[in-house]
């Protein structure tokens, strides 16, 4: 390999203490590519998002961006006794903060932002994590141009957005960050079929404009549009890695993650 | 009721009000940005306010006011901050930090002042007014030294709120207020943020104390009843708004100042706590507050 | 699912017992005026302590009004006993009651708040309190309160008498009296709608239960125990100031309760006396003692979050591990020929990745048979099989990790499904056997599906008391019949009742054929049991179901038709083509038919065997399937 991959994460474990939310999490993303996970709600994909992005410490494995390593190496420290407060005396494993400015952006599920904020204030934050790869203003310029709603309302509060304008202001927070992985959990979660469209139209603009993308989303079509390789999440693991070329109709995934008795 | 016993009350109720917008300011930053409440602020104040004593007096080290209020007000935040760091980050991931924040921040303020106790011992002190002579403000006669607590405190507020709405580490602070994770993913440091939020919520309490300690007494415990005035003023302003609290602040200050002539000086305090519960179950998101943040 | 088995069958009954006997024969043995004293307050605020927790740690309401309330019980007293100067008894009633009914009208401004906003608004309240104490001093004495109370009597008899013995049995019965009551709170219906309601409101609330109410009444019981405790209180000191309303007193029971461990009866009790007796060594320090006090407080609680019981809870688990090793090793040595002359195979000890595993093989060059115990059992259970197959079949079985004579291992590597079906591997490697039949019971069963679908070749595959999961936790619903026993399964501690209870429950009364694994309960690592069942959810189902549904070894489901854990229409549904269209069951068994029905199980286990046999010998593919 020339290059090395923009992700690679090997063997992740992870969860909330005590419980292991998913195992052995193999992933990889080319330069310029895109990926999809699909699985069951309740399994763990998100959980291995916010792992992802340094929300919660891995319990083991690596994960390199651009081959650098963004985990503390080795596995956690044993946590032998219950009652001990680990938390007092170890180091976090991930820094949120580091994943961000890395260029690693994470778009959350149902994002609520920062309710009192207006949306002109919420993506003047942003810049935070770009930490210099790209002007903020033409930064702006594009998020508005791709999302003219946003222009519109961008003297309103948050809160007084609608849940598809609001989604369209967490993606272009994402933006303006200067991505170089955008993770999109669900962007289209809870949407009308109308919004649904729009939002699904930017996000194939994003895509063409050449941003690498890890996108999850109950949709098989819209991810087929998007992605080159799709990873189906079952119960903490990845349980199949299916090329752009084979993928499956949302009957044969289903009833390959279920088998014949899926209700 | 003449009119000068009227101008006397405002004048009092203003310099009450002035000091509690800047206590309960001081309180409500660590309230809307962590999500606790520090009961030690008390101890900061008076904490604030023996520092400057110890730098400024000619009993002491006798550097003058200003010195002593700088390394006060710069002390308390590195204090402030390494309070956050011992007492509160250790929760950072436990589901109930509300209520062990309470109890470390209580022995925190325990151990501080019995410190001061040790330190300086159990009698009054006084800094000593800075300004003497009185002024007229539209004919009517205040004391320098007043006037210029007021005003510094009203100056301070307006940094302070200038400081969050438009520099960016204020408004990175104001964002992870209202969501912590959100802030965490655009690449802000949440936990320096905390601690950077108790620190300047420490040094502000030094700023009360050190005003408080020019215009009357110090002794280790001047902080608690100023700590339960600003829970007063912070609940009835809510935290929605970075003014709540401050005109909240003004209106207790006066509300106290007539009560006190007109109830006596034991009632006061009852019937503020009462008016307190009242808007608490009325309005729990404050009298100025539009929305209800619970923790 | 409930269980809450009364307290005379639980660990807790001889602890208890143990506590309450010495402390009443303490003041005969090492009473002094000063020790009894101590005494008094620590159970006063032990009572305090511990009532304050049922609204801060059970129902998550943030009371702090508590102490002030303690405090109302205090005036009350004196306001009766003194200046009504009705009697002191009643003035103990009064405290209570005054408490528990200003207590209710708190609850009115708190009805719709949370969190934070309850501690502030009972602080106000508090505040409110004390105003109103110190302004009102004709009655109350204002800033320097209430002195010379009257002090109980009894018939006559001054309790402050004999070095306060009086006041230290009385307390001492208030401690126990409340205890108990709060015992029975926490266990009844109303103490699991607190605690439900804490945990998830809106679901509680969705469930028909009145957060108003719920409210109400904790507030309220909790006040008025601590009433009658500052009742008590006042008689005792004979003071009462308005000092009690004060932030120090409310931090020291604070630091009590969470000291103790919140959300538990017991820690707050035990952390009452802990922290009054520290204080107590400290007294010569002055404003130190408040600094030492303070920073324990928050070492502890930056540390050990959990508290004393906690610490208790970790202590008893340490000698639990260190019981049930010292038993194996013990049994491993003196056992072996009683063990070997159960099954007629010979024991060996096996390394294994998790740790040293007892073996039991009756050798032979015949084709293997390999047979996996269930939770908290041990390979001996399989005895009738031992001595009904061995002819044919060299059988093999093995005690899992922390089970049986096995070795105690490291909980979080080694008590798991996958661990255990490691295991499984390392003893069929150890051994040179490969392609062995085999069976499972239960948690066995498990293990012995997870080695076939992780594909070790296997010659046929059996189970019972098993049902195959799809999705966990939603199966685990459905597949079992939660009686009240299952929940032991995963119990870390059981007492002696409840380790009898289950093993009755998994294999059937206690009598000759079953008294061994009777034993082999109480020898059980309890975190074995503990993480085994926690880590259900990360065994790979989807991968354990696709094997039954699509693998080709023969496979057959042997359940007893009595079995009290199993939902038998679950398997029915579940529609697994195997051996014969319907889970084989065998009458008149429960969890354990091959123990207890061994006769009818080994027939059923036989005939499994040979129809393979069969298939093979006439060179058809193995019956997977009878019917579609």
């Amino acid at each position: 390999m020339t290059q090395p991959l923009l992700l690679d994460v090997r063997g992740l474990d992870g969860g909330y203490e005590p419980l292991q939310i998913f195992r052995k999490i193999d992933l990889q993303l080319a330069q310029g590519g895109a990926v999809g996970l699909f699985g069951p709600n309740g399994h763990g994909k998100t959980t291995f998002l916010r792992t992802l992005s340094g929300i919660i410490d891995p319990w083991d494995g690596n994960i390199f961006f651009e081959g650098v390593q963004l985990n503390r190496p080795g596995p956690r420290g044993s946590r032998r006794w219950r009652n001990f407060n680990y938390d007092a005396v170890t180091r976090r494993r991930m820094d949120a903060k580091a994943v961000a400015r890395a260029g690693l952006i994470h778009v959350p599920q149902g994002n609520l932002l920062f309710p009192d904020m207006t949306v002109a204030e919420t993506l003047s934050i942003a810049p935070y994590a770009s930490s210099g790869r790209a002007s903020a203003s033409e930064r702006l310029d594009y998020v508005f141009h791709l999302f003219p709603r946003v222009k519109e309302r961008r003297t309103s509060k948050i809160r007084f957005l609608s849940g598809g304008e609001r989604q369209m202001v967490a993606i272009g927070v994402g933006l303006m960050a200067a991505p170089k992985l955008l993770i999109l959990d669900e962007p289209t979660l809870g949407l009308s079929p109308k919004l649904r469209g729009e939002l699904s139209e930017a996000i194939l603009t994003i895509r063409q404009s050449g941003v690498p993308l890890i996108v999850v989303d109950q949709d098989i079509a819209f991810l087929e549009s998007l992605i080159d390789v799709l990873y189906l999440f079952d119960h903490g693991r990845i349980s199949r890695r299916i090329e752009k070329a084979d993928m499956p109709t949302h009957e044969e995934i289903m009833k390959l993650m279920f088998g014949e008795d899926h209700q | 009721m003449t009119l000068d016993t009227i101008a006397l009350i405002l004048l009092g109720g203003v310099v009450l009000g002035a000091l509690y917008a800047l206590m309960a300011t001081g309180l409500a930053l660590v309230w809307t940005t962590l999500g606790i409440f520090n009961f030690a602020h008390g101890t900061f104040i008076a904490l604030g306010a023996y520092i400057a004593w110890q730098i400024a007096s000619t009993d002491a080290f006798g550097a003058g006011f200003v010195v002593g209020s700088l390394v006060s007000v710069i002390g308390m935040f590195l204090i402030g901050t390494a309070v956050y760091y011992l007492l509160i980050k250790p929760f950072e991931r436990s589901p109930d930090i509300v209520v062990k924040s309470v109890i470390t921040t209580l022995a925190g303020a325990t151990i501080l002042e019995n410190l001061i106790n040790i330190a300086w011992g159990p009698r009054n002190k006084q800094l000593g007014a800075v300004l003497t002579g009185d002024i007229q403000i539209i004919g009517l006669v205040i004391s320098r030294n007043e006037a210029a607590a007021v005003a510094v405190s009203l100056l301070i507020l307006a940094a302070l709120g200038i400081f969050l709405q438009r520099a960016p580490l204020g408004r990175a602070m104001r964002a992870v207020a209202q969501n912590r994770e959100a802030a965490q993913l655009m690449g802000i440091d949440v936990v320096r943020l905390y601690a950077v939020a108790f620190g300047l919520s420490a040094a502000l309490a030094a700023i009360a104390g050190i005003l408080i300690g020019s215009i009357r007494f110090m002794n280790p415990l001047m902080g608690s009843d100023p700590l339960m005035k600003a829970l007063i003023v912070v609940i009835f302003g809510g935290i929605a708004r970075f003014t709540g609290p401050i005109y909240a602040a003004f209106i207790v200050g006066l509300l106290e100042a007539f009560m006190t002539y007109a109830v006596g000086l034991y009632w006061s305090p009852t019937v503020l706590f009462v008016i307190m519960i009242v808007v608490l179950v009325a309005k729990p998101e404050g009298l100025f507050g539009k929305h209800r943040k619970s923790v | 699912m409930r269980y809450s088995p009364s307290f005379n069958r639980s660990s807790g009954l001889v602890p208890a017992l143990v506590s309450v006997v010495a402390l009443a024969v303490l003041p005969f043995l090492a009473g002094s005026n000063y020790l009894n004293h101590l005494l008094v307050l620590t159970f006063i605020f032990a009572i305090v302590a511990a009532s304050w927790d049922l609204s801060l740690g059970f129902g998550g309401l943030f009371n702090f009004a508590h102490v002030a309330l303690f405090a109302v019980g205090i005036y009350a007293y004196g306001v009766v006993a003194r200046t009504l100067g009705l009697s002191p008894w009643l003035g103990l009633l009064a405290a209570g009651g005054s408490a528990g009914l200003i207590a209710a009208l708190i609850t009115l401004p708190i009805m719709r708040l949370s969190g934070i906003y309850i501690i502030l608004v009972t602080i106000a309240a508090s505040q409110v309190l004390y105003q109103i104490v110190i302004s009102q001093s004709q009655i109350t004495g204002g800033t320097s309160g209430m002195v010379s109370l009257p002090g109980l009597e009894l018939f006559g008899y001054r309790m402050s008498r004999d070095g306060k013995i009086g006041y230290y049995y009385l307390a001492l019965t208030l401690l126990i009296g409340s205890t108990v009551l709060l015992y029975k709170i926490t266990r009844s219906r109303w103490g699991r709608a607190i605690v439900a309601m804490r945990d998830n409101k809106y679901y509680a609330v969705s469930r028909g239960m009145s957060e108003t109410r719920i409210r109400l009444y904790t507030l309220t019981v909790s006040a008025a125990i601590s009433g009658v405790a500052g009742g008590l209180y006042g008689s005792y000191m004979r003071v009462a100031s308005p000092d009690n309303f004060g932030l120090g007193l409310l931090g020291l029971l604070l630091s009590m309760l969470l000291l103790g461990g919140a959300g538990t009866i017991w820690g707050p009790i035990l952390a009452a006396f802990f922290v009054t007796m520290v204080s107590e060594a400290l007294a010569d320090y002055g404003a130190w003692r408040n600094i030492i006090m303070s920073l324990l407080l928050i070492v502890i609680l930056v540390f050990y979050p959990g508290g004393l019981w906690a610490l208790v809870q970790t202590a008893r688990e340490g000698f639990d591990v260190f019981r049930t090793q010292a038993l194996a090793r013990f049994r491993r040595r003196t056992g072996k020929t009683a063990r070997e002359a159960l099954t007629g195979a010979s024991e060996r000890m096996v390394e294994t990745r998790h740790g040293r595993i007892a073996v039991a093989d009756s050798g032979g060059a015949k084709p293997a048979l390999l047979l996996i115990h269930g939770n908290s059992s041990a390979k001996e259970a399989f005895s009738a099989q031992f001595k009904a197959f061995s002819d044919r079949y060299r059988v093999i079985s093995f005690d899992l990790p922390g089970h049986g004579v096995s070795d105690n291992a490291d909980p979080d590597r080694d008590y798991s499904v996958e661990a255990f079906a490691d295991v499984a591997e390392d003893v069929l490697k150890a051994l040179a056997v490969s392609h062995p039949s085999v069976f499972g019971w239960s948690l066995g069963g498990y293990i012995a599906i997870e080695l076939a679908a992780r594909g070790n070749p296997i010659n046929a595959l059996a189970i019972s008391g098993t049902p195959p999961l799809r999705l966990v936790p939603e199966d685990v619903g459905k597949a079992y019949d939660a009686t009240s026993h299952f929940v032991l399964a995963s119990k870390r501690f059981l007492s002696a009742a409840e380790a009898r209870d289950f093993a009755t429950s998994t294999t059937g009364a206690k009598d000759p054929r079953t008294a061994h694994l009777h034993a082999a309960v109480s020898r059980t690592d309890g975190r074995a049991r503990a993480y085994a069942l926690g880590k259900l959810q990360i065994v790979d189902w989807p991968r354990q179901m696709r094997f039954l549904r699509t693998a080709s070894v023969p496979f057959a489901i042997l359940n007893g038709a009595q079995d009290p854990f199993l939902n038998h229409q679950y398997f029915r549904d579940l529609k697994l083509t195997q051996w014969t269209d319907e889970p084989a069951d065998i009458a008149d068994a429960g969890h354990a038919p091959f123990l207890l029905a061994a006769d009818a199980f080994n027939a059923k286990l036989a005939a499994f065997f040979d129809s393979i046999q069969n298939k093979r010998s006439d060179g058809e593919p193995a019956p997977r399937t009878i019917s579609a």
